[in-house]
Formats: structure tokens, C-alpha cells, sequence
């Protein structure tokens, strides 16, 4: 019993972890409907940078956040250039759907080998936030964790924020609901568009920064973050935010509990399953509206 | 004499000619000194040019958005080599036995449920697919080699030398280019490419378009499991390391480099990138960030890849001839 | 006001608009009438800046705004109210108002045009704070022009008002283009298939057929059943 509530509990952190994630990606295809396939190397840098930078300083909760809010301003001028001088371009001309998808992957591996090459293949990881651990009504829980969770809830609560109260946060979900009658009110879709992929590649980064510390560090993990990415936001329905959340955490869950039950080998294809399951009963997910 | 030279360039004579020419020139190949080694690489050559041009029937002409095809090649491999191994089947049965099991699987999990949605859940799906078979093989490590994998599979027939060989792939390559021929130019593959870029006339047809796509999935399936199958009887041995990132990449880098949607565009494409395969090993650990940044490269600058870059020499040739018929 | 002189636009290699010239005086109200399928929204679409113009100038108060990007043409004072509506379905009636005041310029009269435009579309304030997806065809067309009024127009390009509307629904919305133009001076370019209302709001019409302007008639030279022979 007493493994079964800590699968749960893991289960939960995890999801927690995957959902922030998974917002930048439903970020970035709500508004403009690219589907990030570059998604796993954007968290890869945001975790690498966060690392390289507590490498040269001395290390402590100051030098940490240092670390973080550098990597996330590199990510979202990175995001905001990449769009502003690639993907802009791709998306004018016909194709664009396809053209993105292998310039984003190409672009990915590119990326993932030079971090190769910079940080070399030995797997390192992030040091956690605050050690030791404490009960709660029998269950062992982390102190890095409920901060990882405190975390989340915040980031989401921002954002939230950020998309309800100002004035690019509402440009931006008008763009997600009509191109065309953004178009109409004068709303310079280019600019949105780059200043989503800035704001997506900053929230992706720092996710990435807290998946390192609690997960290990190699150029190659890029990859599952992704793919576990990409099932989460179909399961929760593409473009919605809400159902990204939802969908992390049961999915965090139920991959907690694959893993306690039958071993981790058979992660990869019960992530299989549940997603051709998804599509063939729900392919809009739980609170999604778009197919 | 340069009218008459025109007159012979009567474009449909000539490309019947120029088809034959390379048939005959590809036959008496090993036969004019060719080396061990360059008969190796055109039979990589054959193969995964089968593969990246059912990939690209499926990506340029369908709009299918299918990203597995490689680990479509690997299950159909996988397929032969394991029942000529653990069973004694003649490979020539297997290979067939191969293509089947890999159509069988790719239509049934990834055809059927993502083809109705809309192009991204193919790619998604298929992607997914294709990490998620490594940890089958492990698991099936009895008779899969897991992470060893396969090694000493019989080839096509028993005590085949690399030249023989080098027939059966060329054969096939050319079998297969001609079976995608008549698809291409089949009433309903004319409609559908024409359809293409056309979302309303496709709503309309709505359920045609379901089923049309599912067929041209198996056939491309069928034929990328038989080239699995060529694969491994020719080579003798399979890794789970055709599933990882760098085969992938090069069947990507194979379509876009030769142009998507174009008949010839990845025969040349994987041309280009089996026989400069070479010199991509010369930079070693960064042969990855190469690939990704030449397929950068070639969709913001060249999309059309290297058919483009022919059909404009094509248009200077044409410009030069114009200029001395003054 | 508005200048087009020799527009020519294409949808991939299907030659849409021939040569298009026609204009527009500050103030006016045209009317552009033709059959289905032979450019009125295009031309709409290729003024505004949402669909490219291959040949040809449009020129808006003195300048060439043919290349300008969609956004800006709205800054300029261009409002384009389109026959698909492009509402944005999540957000309420007051959200997308809102939103209609994007540009600075508009930002600043927000107040003033919002009470305006509910006391043209008094429906619009009773459900304000509803969901536009689910309003009906009328109601959300009153958003649609709603909200470009919002964005502080001198020119308003309205694409076919009438689909699909009950009569009622037709006189409210054509009585609104009439006391934007009377009461505030906003130039009306309006597009119509159905030719009764248009014809009885407007000083000028002009006929497109085919990709090109046929004639152009004075409100008392035109002839309903002139025009409506020119359909066939």
C-alpha cells in the first residue's frame, strides 16, 4: 500500500514537472499552430546554461537563481530571434506545416550535438534545491519537491495572469482564437508570434532547470522530455492549457505506477499505447476543442 | 547542328533513353572494374533510396506526414532476419514475410487511428513508434538480440557473393521505382496530388480521401518493411541502432536534400548522402550537427533541394543555347 | 479618399481581379455589387492589406498603402468588417470590443466608441458579457462591425452584412452603417450580393464581374433590374 501512495505522490511531482513542460509547447501551437519539434533541446539548454553558470560561481541559493533567470532571458531572445529570422520565413510560404517540423528537428539535433561538443557526454546533474525530507501521514516527501510543485503553481498562476490582465497576454489569446480578426484589429501578428516563441522558450528552459535537478542531465534526454511532451498536450487537447495541466498529472501518475508495477522498460511503450488509445477515442483530448 | 541536337531532345524520347541508358549503365556497372567497396555502397545506395522515395510518396505527394518510415525498414528487417534465423525460411520468403508484418502493424497502429485527424498526428504518432521499438526489442531480447541485435543472417541465397548481391538490391530498386511510377500516374494518384493543396475540394471528398490514404500507407509500409528485408540479408547484421537518431536524420537530410514531392528528388537525395556519407565520418562526433545544420539549411534556402538547383541549371542551359540560336 | 487603380490579384494561378480601378470620396458610401466567386472579397481582402495585390496601387488619403502590412493599414484608419465575422470565439462581447481598440490611436477613444456602438447595437450591451460563440448569425455580425468601429475607422470596409440575416436583423445592421456615416463621418465601401438594402444605403455603385468592374452608376442613375440582369 504504502508503495502504491508513493507512486502517487511521485507520480503527481512528476506531472507537475512534465505540465510546465508541456506549456511551452501548447504555448506555442495555441497561438501560432507550429508544433515545436525542437521543444526536448530548448529545455536541454535551459538546464545546460543553468549548469555551466553554478560551474563558475560559488554555489548558493543566490548564484542558483542567477543561473536560472540568465537562462531564461538567453531562451526567449533566442526564442524571439530564432522565430523573427527561420520560422517567420517558413511559415509565408506553402508547406510550412511539414517545413517547420523537419527545420525545428534538424535544427534540435544540430543543437543537441554542439551541447555534445561544449559539455561532453557524461551525464551530470543539477543540484536540488533544498535537501532532506519529511513525512506527511506516513508518506516520504522531498522538500525539493513540494519547492518544484510551489514552483509550478506559481509559473502557472503568472502566466495565467500575463494572459488575462495585459495587453500583449490578450493579443496573444486572440491570435490563438482568429488570426484573421487579430489581423483585423491591428494586431501585428509577426511580433506576437516572435514574442511567443520567446516567452515559450523561456517557460521551456526553466522547466528544463528543474527536470535536471530532479532527473539526470545528458545532451540525449532532450528526446524523452519531448516525446513525453507531445502526449501530454494531444491528451490534454492541443492548444489548451488546462488540459495540458490535467493531462500531465494523470499521465505523471499512471507512468509512476507503470513503473513501480511492471519496470521502467515498459515505460516507452505504455506511453505507446496510451496515446494511439487517446486518438482513436478522443483525439481532442480531454479539454480541448481542436482536432 | 545545335537545331539538330534540339530535335533529339524531343523530351519524351529522351527520357525514355536516358532511363535505359542508366538501367544498362547500372547492369555492366561491376563489371567495369568497380570495387568491392563501391558495390557495398550502391547497394546501401538501392536500398535507402527505396526507402526515402516511399517516404517521400507519402510526405510530397500525399501530404502524409509520416516520420517512421526508417522504423518501418527496421521492423520489416527485423522481421526477415529474425524467422530466416530462429525458423530456417528461405530469405527470399522472409523478405516477403517482412514487408507484410511491417504494412500489417503500420496500418493497423499508426494508419488507422491517425490518419483521419489532421497531418501533426501522424508525425507525432510515428515518432513515438519509432523510440517506443527499442524497448520491444529488449524486451524480446530472447530472439531479437536486444541491444546486440542480429548478426550472421543468411543472405538472399546460400554462398552469394557482393555482386550478386548488388543485383538483387539493383533489381528491386528498379522494380520499386516503377511500381511508385504507376501509382504516381494512377487516375487516383493524379487526383490526389492535384487535391494537395486544396482543403475544401478535400472535405468534400471526405471519405475517399481516408481511404485512398491508407492504401498508399500500406503500399509505402509494404515496400519500406521489403527493403528492410534487402537490408539485413545483405549486410548480415541488424542493430537497434537503425532506430536511433542519425538513420533517421539521414533519411530526413535524403528527402530534403534531393526536394520533396519531386519523382527523382530522393534517388538523388540519398545518392548524395550514402556516397557523402564518407566524408561526413571525417568529422566524427560532429557528424550529427553537420546533418542538422545541412537540413537547416536546405529548407530555409533551398527548398526544393537539389532538383531545384538542377531544373535552374537547366534554365541557364537553356538561356545559353537561346543566346547563340542569335 | 480611396484610390485603386489597376489592381490585378491572384489566388495561386487563378487571375482574380483584372485591372481593377475604381474610388471612393471622403464621406461616401459605394456599394460593390457582383455574383459569387468574381472578387469581392479579394478586392476587400487586397485594400486591407490581408491579401497581396500582384499589379497595380491602392492609395488611402494620399498614400500608397499597397505593400503595407495588414496591421498598419488599421493604424492608418482602415476598418475591415468581414463577411466570416473572425470573432474571437472564447471571448465575450466586451472582450472583443476591447480588443477592437488595440491600436493606440483607438486605445485612447475607447470609452467614447464603446458607449457608441452600444447605443447603436443596444442587443451588443444586454450581452455583454457573453461568450461570442454562442450568439446568433445577427448578433454576432453587430460584433463584427461593432468592433471595427472601436478601432477608430475614417474608412469602413464591410464584406457582404446581409448572409444569412433575418430582415429585421438586415434593417439594424444597415441602419447602423448609415448613422456611422451620418453621425461621425466614416467613408462606407460596402460589398453586397443581395442589392435592395446596399442600393438604398448608397450615393454610388459599382458593378464586378468576373474579376472586373463592368460600370459604376449613380444611386438614382441605377437600375435594380439592370443590375440584377448583370448577375447572368
Amino acid at each position: 500500500m504504502e508503495s502504491f501512495v508513493n507512486a502517487i505522490v511521485s507520480g503527481l511531482i512528476s506531472g507537475s514537472l512534465y505540465a510546465v513542460m508541456a506549456l511551452g509547447l501548447t504555448i506555442i501551437y495555441g497561438i501560432s499552430r507550429v508544433f515545436n519539434f525542437g521543444h526536448g533541446v530548448v529545455a536541454l539548454i535551459g538546464a545546460y546554461i543553468a549548469w555551466a553558470i553554478l560551474q563558475n560561481l560559488v554555489f548558493s541559493t543566490a548564484t542558483y537563481i542567477v543561473g536560472i533567470v540568465v537562462s531564461m532571458v538567453f531562451l526567449s531572445g533566442f526564442g524571439y530571434l530564432l522565430y523573427l529570422l527561420t520560422i517567420g520565413p517558413l511559415l509565408r510560404k506553402p508547406g510550412w506545416e511539414i517545413s517547420t517540423v523537419l527545420f525545428m528537428l534538424g535544427l534540435g539535433i544540430m543543437l543537441e550535438n554542439i551541447i555534445l561538443q561544449i559539455f561532453g557526454p557524461r551525464i551530470k546533474s543539477l543540484p536540488i534545491f533544498v535537501s532532506d525530507h519529511f513525512r506527511l501521514f506516513g508518506v516520504r516527501v522531498n522538500w525539493h519537491d513540494l519547492v518544484i510543485l510551489v514552483l509550478v503553481i506559481l509559473i502557472v498562476i503568472a502566466l495565467n495572469y500575463f494572459f488575462k490582465a495585459t495587453k500583449t497576454g490578450q493579443a496573444m489569446r486572440a491570435v490563438s482564437q482568429s488570426v484573421e480578426g487579430a489581423n483585423v484589429v491591428g494586431i501585428n501578428i509577426n511580433w506576437i508570434f516572435g514574442l511567443t516563441f520567446g516567452l515559450a522558450f523561456a517557460v521551456t528552459g526553466f522547466s528544463g532547470v528543474m527536470l535536471g535537478t530532479k532527473y539526470y542531465l545528458d545532451p540525449h534526454i532532450g528526446w524523452d522530455w519531448m516525446v513525453i511532451g507531445f502526449v501530454i498536450v494531444c491528451f490534454g487537447g492541443l492548444g489548451s492549457v488546462s488540459g495540458a495541466i490535467l493531462a500531465a498529472l494523470i499521465l505523471g501518475i499512471i507512468e509512476a505506477l507503470s513503473i513501480v508495477y511492471f519496470g521502467s522498460v515498459w515505460v516507452w511503450p505504455i506511453w505507446f499505447v496510451i496515446f494511439v488509445i487517446i486518438l482513436l477515442v478522443r483525439p481532442q483530448g480531454i479539454l480541448g476543442g481542436r482536432s | 547542328m545545335l537545331t539538330a541536337m534540339n530535335k533529339l531532345i524531343n523530351k519524351k524520347h529522351y527520357n525514355y533513353f536516358l532511363v535505359l541508358a542508366v538501367i544498362v549503365g547500372l547492369a555492366v556497372y561491376p563489371y567495369a572494374g568497380a570495387t568491392s567497396y563501391m558495390l557495398h555502397l550502391f547497394i546501401l545506395f538501392f536500398i535507402w533510396a527505396v526507402v526515402a522515395v516511399y517516404w517521400n510518396l507519402l510526405l510530397g505527394y500525399y501530404g502524409i506526414f509520416s516520420l517512421g518510415n526508417v522504423a518501418f525498414m527496421a521492423i520489416g528487417g527485423y522481421t526477415s532476419a529474425i524467422l530466416s534465423i530462429t525458423y530456417d525460411i528461405p530469405p527470399m520468403i522472409t523478405i516477403l514475410l517482412g514487408g507484410i508484418a511491417a504494412c500489417l502493424l503500420v496500418t493497423l497502429f499508426l494508419g488507422l487511428p491517425a490518419l483521419r485527424l489532421s497531418g501533426i498526428y501522424i508525425a507525432l504518432l510515428s515518432l513515438v513508434f519509432a523510440l517506443t521499438i527499442p524497448s520491444v526489442l529488449t524486451l524480446t531480447r530472447d530472439f531479437s538480440g536486444g541491444g546486440v541485435g542480429l548478426h550472421s543472417i543468411p543472405g538472399f541465397l546460400p554462398g552469394l557473393e557482393r555482386f550478386q548481391n548488388y543485383y538483387f538490391c539493383m533489381v528491386f530498386f528498379l522494380f520499386a521505382m516503377f511500381i511508385k511510377h504507376r501509382i504516381i500516374h494512377s487516375k487516383a494518384g493524379l487526383a490526389f496530388v492535384a487535391l494537395r493543396d486544396s482543403e475544401d475540394f478535400a472535405s468534400t471528398l471526405g471519405v475517399n480521401r481516408y481511404y485512398e490514404k491508407l492504401k498508399v500507407f500500406a503500399i509505402s509500409s509494404f515496400m519500406t518493411g521489403i527493403a528492410g528485408g534487402f537490408y539485413v540479408h545483405s549486410q548480415g547484421d541488424i542493430t537497434p541502432s537503425l532506430l536511433g537518431i542519425e538513420p533517421f536524420l539521414l533519411g530526413v537530410a535524403m528527402i530534403e536534400l534531393g526536394g520533396v514531392g519531386t519523382f527523382l528528388g530522393p534517388v538523388i537525395g540519398s545518392a548524395a548522402i550514402v556516397f557523402g556519407n564518407e566524408f561526413l565520418r571525417l568529422a566524427g562526433t560532429l557528424r550529427l550537427a553537420i546533418l542538422g545544420g545541412l537540413i537547416c539549411f536546405v529548407i530555409l534556402f533551398y527548398p526544393g533541394g537539389l532538383m531545384q538547383f538542377f531544373s535552374q541549371l537547366g534554365d541557364y542551359y537553356n538561356k545559353i543555347i537561346n543566346y547563340f540560336r542569335k | 479618399m480611396l484610390d485603386v487603380k489597376g489592381v490585378d490579384s491572384y489566388y495561386a494561378n487563378l487571375h482574380v481581379l483584372e485591372q481593377i480601378s475604381f474610388n471612393v470620396e471622403k464621406g461616401e458610401k459605394v456599394a460593390l455589387f457582383g455574383p459569387n466567386g468574381h472578387g469581392k472579397s479579394t478586392l476587400l481582402k487586397t485594400i486591407c492589406g490581408l491579401h497581396p495585390a500582384k499589379r497595380g496601387s491602392v492609395i488611402f488619403e494620399g498614400q500608397d498603402i499597397t505593400s503595407s502590412p495588414a496591421h498598419k493599414i488599421v493604424e492608418m484608419g482602415i476598418a475591415y468588417i468581414p463577411e466570416e465575422r473572425y470573432l474571437f470565439t472564447d471571448m465575450t462581447v466586451y472582450e472583443n470590443l476591447l480588443m477592437g481598440a488595440y491600436t493606440p490611436k483607438a486605445k485612447g477613444k475607447f470609452q467614447e466608441n464603446l458607449s457608441y456602438v452600444y447605443e447603436i447595437f443596444p442587443r451588443l450591451k444586454e450581452r455583454k458579457n457573453q461568450i461570442t460563440s454562442t450568439l446568433s448569425g445577427g448578433e454576432s455580425r453587430m460584433v463584427a462591425v461593432a468592433r471595427g468601429l472601436m478601432s477608430e475607422p475614417t474608412l469602413l470596409l464591410v464584406d457582404e452584412p446581409s448572409i444569412g440575416l433575418s430582415p429585421s436583423m438586415r434593417k439594424v445592421v444597415f441602419q447602423s452603417l448609415e448613422s456611422v456615416n451620418r453621425e461621425k463621418n466614416i467613408t462606407i465601401l460596402i460589398v453586397e450580393q443581395e442589392i435592395r438594402d446596399a442600393l438604398k444605403l448608397s450615393e454610388r455603385i459599382y458593378m464586378l464581374k468576373k474579376g472586373q468592374i463592368i460600370f459604376e452608376r449613380t444611386a438614382e442613375e441605377a437600375d435594380v433590374k439592370e443590375i440584377e440582369k448583370a448577375y447572368f
